[in-house]
C-alpha cells in the first residue's frame, strides 16, 4: 500500500468530498417541492448549486449539490447536503458557516467557501418557501 | 538517479559516481524514503530511530517554478562542497587561486551561453537580484532623460516569447537602455546579447538545472552600462556585487550553463514532441480547452491550458499525483487570478480555469501520458460536479445569468 501525503496541502476531510462524492447531482427544479439556491459568480471562481426536496411535513427528505470552486467549495457544499438532509426548514436556516468551516478544518484563506455554502442553503431555502406561496401577494424576500 | 532512492545511510555518504541522464521513473511515481530526521546535522540514534516508511511522490510537471538539478551539474559541484573550499577571493594560497579559477571558468560557461565576455557577467544570488540591480540603474543614469525598457524573455505562466531582438533594436536606434529577464529563457532558446543588442539580463541557476540561490547579471561593456551596486561590501565583482562569491554554487551555474548549450537543439527538439502530444491528446478528448498565449511565439516546455467550467485548484486537488501550477485565485496568496492571464484579456472564469503543465529535459513521454490520462478523466468528472456545465448543456448562454454578488 503506497500513500501521497497531502496532509501539508489540504486536510483529508477536504479531499474525501471529492475522491468519495455524495449528494452530486439535480433535483428536478420545476417540481413544486424542491427549492433551488444558485450563488457565487464564474468571474470569481466560485459558483454554488444547492438544491433540496421538502416532504408535506416541511422536512428535508433530499438534497443534491453541483459547485465550479476549489476543494474546499466543493467540500464546503457537498457538507452543507449531508447536513441539511433530515433537517426541517427551519431547522436548516441555522447551519452557520463556522461550524462548516471547523467541520473541514479549513484555514483562514478558505473561510469564504463556508460563507458561500451557507448562502446556497439560505438561497436554496428561500426559493423553497417562494414556491410555497405563489399568489398570495409580495412573495417573500430572498 | 543518483539520491531519488536513497535511503538514510547512502544519502550521508557522497556519491560521486557521473550518470549521463537521468534513468525514467516506474510508473511514473518516484519511490523515497520518508526521514525528515535525516535532515538534522546531528545523526540519530540508529537503534532508537523508526522504521522509514516507503511513500509515492507526484510526477513533477512544475519546471517553471523549478528545476531538478541535472545530475552532471552535482557531479561538477560536488569537490567544491567537500575539497575545493578556498574562498575565491583569497590571493595568497593554492586554496584561493584554484576556487578563483573554477569562479572563472564558470563565469566564461555562463558568457558563452549568450555569446557575452566573461567580463561582462557578474554572479548574484538569483534573477530575482539581477532584476533590482538592473532597474536601480536607473538611478545612476548618466542622462536625465535616459530610460530603460524592461521585458521578460519568455513568460514564466504562459511560456509566450517576446521578440527580443526587435525591442532590443528599437532601444538601441532610440538610446534606451534594454534590460531582459531570461530565468526562463537561458539555455532553452538561443540568446545573443549582441545580435539582440541586450544591455542587461538576469539569469537564474535553478531553473536551468542548475542549484538554487545563485544567478547571473549581465552588463554590457560596449557601450558602458552603469549599474549601481545593490549591496556595498569588499568590492568583489569589479565593486557591482560584493559579498564572497559562492564557488561551488557557480561552479554548478556554469556547468548549468554549458551542459544546456550542449542539450539545448535536442532538448527543444524533445521538449516540443511532448508538448504536442499533450496539447493534441487533451484537445482531442475534451471540448471546451484553451489554450493561453500565442500559439506561434510561443516555448513548447510551458503550456497554460484553461479548462472551461472546472476550477483550477480543484482540477490540481484531483490531480494529486502530478506537481502542478495554477492562475486561479485559490492558489495565490492574494486570491487574485494571474495577471498574466487577466494583461492577455482571457475571461475572468477561464482564468480561474487554468493549469500550467511544465515539461522539462528529464519529462518522460510516460509521465506526459499518465498526465493526460488523469486530466482528462479528472476534467469529465469535475465537469459532472459543475453547475456551469450543466447549464451549458442544457443550452443555457452563461452571460445572460445574473450571478449573485459576493
Amino acid at each position: 500500500v503506497v500513500l501521497v501525503d497531502l496532509s501539508i496541502s489540504l486536510p483529508a476531510q477536504v479531499v474525501d468530498h471529492y475522491e468519495n462524492p455524495r449528494n452530486v447531482g439535480s433535483l428536478d427544479k420545476t417540481s413544486k417541492n424542491v427549492g433551488t439556491g444558485l450563488v457565487g459568480a464564474p468571474a470569481c471562481g466560485d459558483v454554488m448549486k444547492l438544491q433540496i426536496q421538502v416532504d408535506e411535513k416541511g422536512k428535508i427528505v433530499d438534497a443534491k449539490f453541483k459547485t465550479f470552486g476549489c476543494g474546499s467549495a466543493i467540500a464546503s457544499s457537498s457538507l452543507a447536503t449531508e447536513w441539511v438532509k433530515g433537517k426541517t426548514v427551519e431547522e436548516a436556516l441555522t447551519i452557520k458557516n463556522t461550524d462548516i468551516a471547523k467541520e473541514l478544518c479549513l484555514p483562514p484563506v478558505k473561510l469564504h467557501c463556508s460563507m458561500l455554502a451557507e448562502d446556497a442553503i439560505k438561497a436554496a431555502l428561500a426559493d423553497y418557501k417562494l414556491k410555497q406561496e405563489p399568489k398570495k401577494g409580495e412573495a417573500e424576500k430572498t | 538517479m543518483l539520491l531519488r532512492t536513497a535511503s538514510r545511510r547512502v544519502a550521508s555518504a557522497v556519491l560521486v559516481t557521473p550518470v549521463p541522464r537521468a534513468k525514467a521513473p516506474t510508473r511514473g511515481l518516484r519511490l523515497r524514503v520518508v526521514d525528515h530526521a535525516s535532515q538534522s546535522a546531528v545523526p540519530p540514534d540508529a537503534v532508537t530511530a523508526p522504521e522509514a516508511e516507503s511513500v509515492l511522490r507526484p510526477l513533477y510537471m512544475d519546471v517553471q517554478a523549478t528545476t531538478p538539478l541535472d545530475p552532471r551539474v552535482l557531479d561538477a559541484m560536488l569537490p567544491y562542497l567537500v575539497n575545493y573550499y578556498g574562498n575565491p577571493h583569497s590571493r595568497t594560497h593554492a586554496y584561493g587561486w584554484e576556487s578563483e579559477a573554477a569562479m572563472e571558468r564558470a563565469r566564461q560557461q555562463v558568457a558563452s551561453l549568450i555569446g557575452a565576455d566573461p567580463r561582462e557577467i557578474i554572479f548574484t544570488s538569483g534573477a530575482t537580484e539581477s532584476n533590482n540591480i538592473a532597474i536601480k540603474e536607473l538611478e545612476a543614469a548618466i542622462r536625465p532623460d535616459t530610460s530603460l525598457v524592461s521585458v521578460m524573455t519568455v513568460n514564466n505562466e504562459i511560456g509566450v516569447k517576446q521578440p527580443i531582438a526587435e525591442i532590443g533594436r528599437i532601444c538601441s536606434s532610440k538610446k534606451v537602455y534594454f534590460h531582459t529577464d531570461a530565468a526562463q529563457a537561458v539555455g532553452k532558446i538561443p540568446l545573443d546579447v549582441n545580435d539582440m543588442k541586450i544591455d542587461l539580463m538576469s539569469i537564474s541557476g535553478h531553473k536551468i538545472y542548475g542549484p538554487k540561490g545563485v544567478g547571473a547579471i549581465y552588463i554590457r561593456r560596449r557601450p558602458r552600462v552603469r549599474v549601481e551596486a545593490l549591496q556595498s561590501g569588499g568590492g568583489q565583482e569589479r565593486g557591482m556585487r560584493s559579498g564572497t562569491v559562492p564557488t561551488p554554487l557557480v561552479v554548478g551555474l556554469g556547468a548549468a550553463c554549458e551542459v544546456a548549450q550542449q542539450e539545448m537543439e535536442y532538448d527543444h527538439r524533445r521538449i516540443s514532441k511532448l508538448a504536442e502530444r499533450l496539447i493534441q491528446k487533451i484537445m482531442q478528448s475534451l471540448p471546451d480547452v484553451v489554450m493561453n498565449g500565442d500559439p506561434e511565439h510561443h516555448y513548447p516546455g510551458c503550456i497554460n491550458l484553461s479548462f472551461a467550467y472546472v476550477e483550477g485548484e480543484s482540477l490540481l486537488m484531483a490531480l494529486k499525483d502530478v506537481a502542478l501550477s495554477s492562475g486561479s485565485a485559490c492558489t495565490s496568496a492574494s486570491l487574485e487570478p494571474s495577471y498574466v492571464l487577466r494583461a492577455i484579456g482571457t475571461d475572468e472564469d477561464l482564468a480561474h480555469s487554468s493549469i500550467r503543465f511544465g515539461i522539462g529535459r528529464f519529462t518522460t513521454e510516460e509521465e506526459v501520458d499518465y498526465t493526460v490520462e488523469k486530466c482528462i478523466h479528472h476534467v469529465k468528472r469535475l465537469r459532472e460536479m459543475s453547475p456551469l456545465w450543466e447549464m451549458v448543456q442544457d443550452g443555457i448562454d452563461l452571460k445572460s445569468i445574473k450571478w449573485t454578488q459576493h
